[in-house]
C-alpha cells in the first residue's frame, strides 16, 4: 500500500516531467516544474514514514523554498522579457 | 493506526495523480495552473499527515514546517505566473476577464 502511494507520486512527478519538455510556453514548463518538485517532496515524505527515519525530511523545507524562489524569478522573467520585446519592436 | 497512515498517504498519491492528469490534459495555460497550483499542495498535505502519524512528534514538526511553508509561498508562486501569462498572451478564449480592466486604470507594478 505504501509502495502503491510512492508510485501515485512517482507517476504524478512523470506527468510534470512530461509538461516540462513538451509544454507550450515558459510559464507552463515552470508550474510543471513545481509540480514535480512537490511530487517529489510527497514521495520523500512517505518514503520517510516507510522507513521510519526522519533524516530525510529536512530536504522537504529546502525544496519548498526552492520551488518557490524558481517560480517568482521565472515569473518576474517572463514579464520583462516580454516588456523588452515590447520596447525592441516600438 | 498504521492503517491509517498508509491510507493517508495512498490519499495524497492519488490526488497527486489528479493534478497530473490535469496538467497533462487540460488545453489552457489557466487550467493547468489551477490544476497544478490548488491539487498538489492537498496531496503533499494529505500524505504528510499520514507520514507524520506514522512517524511521531519529531517527524511531524518537520513535517508541519514544510507544509506551512508550502502553503505560505505556493499560492504566490502561482499568482505571479498567472500574473504574467495574463499579461504576456492574448486573452481572447476567456469569456470574462476582470483583471484586464483593473490593469488599465494603473500603470504596471513590476
Amino acid at each position: 500500500m505504501i509502495i502503491a502511494a510512492i508510485s501515485c507520486f512517482g507517476i504524478a512527478g512523470l506527468c510534470g516531467t512530461y509538461r516540462l519538455l513538451a509544454g507550450p510556453g515558459l510559464a507552463d514548463r515552470v508550474m510543471a516544474l513545481d509540480l514535480a518538485l512537490i511530487s517529489l517532496m510527497g514521495a520523500i515524505a512517505v518514503d520517510s514514514a516507510r522507513r521510519n527515519d526522519t533524516t530525510y525530511l529536512a530536504l522537504l523545507v529546502v525544496i519548498a523554498i526552492i520551488g518557490f524562489t524558481a517560480t517568482v524569478a521565472a515569473s518576474k522573467f517572463i514579464e520583462h522579457e516580454h516588456l523588452r520585446h515590447q520596447e525592441t519592436n516600438t | 493506526m498504521t492503517t491509517l497512515a498508509n491510507t493517508l498517504m495512498l490519499t495524497g498519491g492519488l490526488i497527486a495523480i489528479l493534478a497530473g492528469i490535469g496538467v497533462l490534459r487540460f488545453s489552457t495555460s489557466y487550467a493547468r495552473f489551477h490544476a497544478a497550483g490548488k491539487a498538489s499542495p492537498v496531496a503533499f498535505l494529505v500524505a504528510a499527515i499520514g507520514a507524520s502519524i506514522q512517524l511521531g512528534a519529531a517527524g511531524a514538526a518537520s513535517l508541519a514546517i514544510a507544509g506551512g511553508a508550502m502553503v505560505l509561498t505556493l499560492p504566490v508562486g502561482v499568482h505571479l505566473l498567472f500574473r504574467a501569462v495574463h499579461r504576456t498572451s492574448p486573452n481572447d478564449h476567456l469569456i470574462t476577464d476582470h483583471l484586464a480592466p483593473a490593469e488599465r486604470n494603473q500603470p504596471p507594478s513590476v
